[in-house]
């Protein structure tokens, strides 16, 4: 059987822009480093020396400070990357294997360049070794501390900016969704119907046309004033559900007739806005306008216990009969995601066969507390 | 002297607001019916044949493009087949530049303008028409149902290939090489899958099946036909300008619609 190309080798040999290592982060952090090293050869220098050779000490400095820099913050990024904050014992053990090393292969390194020879640096076990092995241990202790500081508060920065961004996604998809829900009211297709309507009725039968226009006026002004605000007493909804039918109905003439059912202790009732409106245009999109005959569409709202039942029923083709028409049926899943987000799992939305033929939609959210 | 015209459209304010339109540009012309769906559309026009349809396109039942087909494939005579005015609402099909190619496509709310112009070719139209060869009409508006039917899938959003069917047959199901399919016809919710030793029922529609098969070997012929293009033996016309196919290895003979006879124009 003959080997096809392994994905996992091809991967293998391409490392991924992950596990890449943050060289440039490495040379931001020897930027610090050209100071401390600076300082230390002045330290040594006039503190501990009698203020000859500076340029000298300098080197030693140099080499040591850059060796230990690069074993110590070179291990760091290699195993914990930029972001993420090494265990302290562990980067502790890095410590005391990066000082000595650094001690050792850099005054052999500025031995070379200097052209002497530096024992009391490299070789362990001398007083002046020790010393200096302190020396470098607390310097490196310092710039160690310098950068923990320093990447702490960058991953605050960083914490508090994707705070700021997740935030800001939230209101971006609340601004999203208040956007999507105005252009499902006001789709182009019923408007463009409904002017077509308008139009001809203007040329042949003058009164119906101005009832059809204030209709038409009167459903623009509910949606865009309803979707933006937070909840509408059932009586508006079913006010603006009412002109939206009537000019469906101008529309499909005798094929569509609707009644609603709104007991009167519900009128001031408070839901979210445009509710219903999606599911009443799938009855008549999917449920009634493919059918030659047309039929009823019946909106009615219940309390049951603690809970508020409101139901569109059509007496069409049924849930099982397929899309009415093309497009996505985001109406009902949009409706369950809206609910969902504000009232959790005490809420549903369901589209079953109704009793009579045709579909039942039914929205269940919790009753509110308060009537206003 | 008068036209006859015949308007379908299932909006009654839409359909009377057309017939007044027109009464006014063209007064020669006398609307026949007014029919609220495709299938009384096809029935009248069948019954009445008039000289122009204006058709909706997105009716209930059947749409004014199914109609339009159906109308070709069973149009018979004696007079010849209407001019047809495709009506629709704003962006339901993509207009494409079919709206300057023809007089032949009004978009809803229709303007006077509009209209004017489609009158003005439908006049020319039928002044020339009888003097042109048989089909002048026909022609035009399968150029017109060609543009407006959608296209096939592009490739990435192609289902699989089929290469296999799998068809159940009584209590066993067989195994059908869609090389061994001389032609799929519809049955009302079924698809009868028919080879050259026998047929079978499978449950989808040929709209579905379409995109999953090989089309350079198999050929929608009609509606409800699609062919094994390496099992057509010939393609017969008859007096009326009708075309049939003839099979290997099946003797049944395969209606070929208007609308696909292109396919068999001789090279």
């Amino acid at each position: 059987m003959p080997l096809s190309d392994s994905p996992v080798l091809a991967d293998a040999t391409i490392p991924s822009a992950r596990s890449r290592f943050p060289w440039r982060r490495l040379g931001k952090d020897a930027f610090p480093l050209v100071g401390l090293v600076i300082l230390c050869a002045l330290i040594v220098t006039y503190a501990f020396g009698d203020g000859s050779d500076f340029l000298a000490s300098l080197v030693i400095s140099a080499c040591i400070g850059t060796i230990s820099f690069c074993i110590i913050d070179g291990v760091r990024l290699a195993v914990w990357g930029e972001s993420r904050r090494p265990h302290w014992l562990a980067f502790g053990a890095v410590i005391a294997v990066g000082v000595p090393a650094g001690q050792i292969f850099g005054a052999r390194l500025a031995g070379l360049l200097l052209g002497m020879e530096l024992k009391q640096l490299h070789t362990l076990g001398t007083t002046r070794t020790s010393g200096m092995l302190l020396f470098t241990l607390l310097a490196t202790g310092g710039v160690t501390l310098y950068f923990a500081g320093r990447d702490r508060l960058a991953r605050a920065e960083a914490a508090a900016a994707q705070e700021r961004a997740r935030a800001e996604a939230v209101e971006r998809q609340a601004l999203q969704a208040q956007l999507q829900l105005l252009q499902a009211q006001i789709e182009p297709h019923m408007l463009f119907n409904t002017l077509a309507n308008l139009q001809g009725l203007i040329a042949i039968d003058p009164p119906r046309a101005q009832r059809m226009l204030d209709q038409l006026i009167q459903f623009l002004r509910g949606t865009l004033s309803s979707s933006r605000s937070q909840a509408t007493p059932l009586a508006q909804e079913f006010t603006l559900l009412d002109a939206y039918l009537g000019l469906m109905a101008v529309r499909m003439g005798e094929r569509l007739s609707y009644s609603f059912d709104l007991p009167e202790p519900l009128r001031t009732v408070r839901i979210p806005p445009m509710l219903l409106q999606p599911l009443v245009e799938n009855a008549i999109a999917h449920g009634l306008e493919p059918t030659i005959a047309g039929g009823h569409v019946g909106i009615a709202a219940r309390r049951e216990g603690d809970l508020l039942l409101l139901t569109v029923t059509d007496n069409g083709r049924g849930p099982d009969a397929g899309p009415g028409k093309e497009g996505t049926s985001v109406g009902l899943s949009n409706t369950r995601e809206r609910l969902k987000a504000l009232f959790g799992e005490r809420s549903g939305v369901t589209l079953d066969a109704a009793p009579g033929g045709g579909a039942i939609a039914r929205v269940t959210l919790p009753m509110p507390d308060k009537h206003e | 002297m008068t036209i006859t015209a015949l308007i379908a459209e299932d909006e009654p304010i839409l359909a009377a607001t057309l017939a007044a339109t027109l009464g006014r540009l063209w007064p020669e012309l006398k609307i026949v019916a007014m029919c609220p769906h495709g299938q009384a559309a096809l029935e009248q026009a069948l019954a009445l044949q008039p000289e122009v349809l204006f058709l909706d396109i997105k009716m209930p039942g059947k749409t004014g493009l199914e109609a339009a087909e159906e109308l070709a494939d069973e149009w018979s005579g004696p007079r010849p087949f209407p001019q047809v005015v495709f009506v629709t609402a704003y962006d339901e099909y993509a207009v494409r530049a079919f709206d300057n190619a023809a007089a032949d496509y009004v978009l809803k709310p229709v303007s006077d303008e509009r209209l004017a112009r489609t009158v003005e070719r439908l006049k020319a139209r039928l002044k020339t028409e009888p003097a042109r060869p048989d089909g002048g009409a026909l022609e035009t508006l399968m150029e017109q149902l060609r543009a407006l039917t959608p296209a096939a899938p592009a490739p990435a959003a192609r289902p699989e290939r089929l290469t296999l069917i799998r068809a159940a047959v009584g209590n066993q199901v067989r195994m059908i090489p869609v090389t061994d399919v001389v032609y799929f016809e519809a049955l009302d919710k079924y698809v009868n899958v028919v080879t050259s030793d026998g047929e079978a029922l499978i449950r989808t529609s040929l709209k579905e099946l379409l995109p999953q098969l090989d089309e350079r070997v198999f050929w929608q012929v009609h509606r409800g036909t699609i062919v094994n293009s390496g099992c057509v033996l010939a393609a017969t016309r008859d007096d009326a300008g009708k075309l049939t196919l003839t099979l290997r290895h099946r003797p049944e003979k395969v209606r070929v619609s208007p609308l696909y006879a292109h396919l068999f124009r001789q090279m």
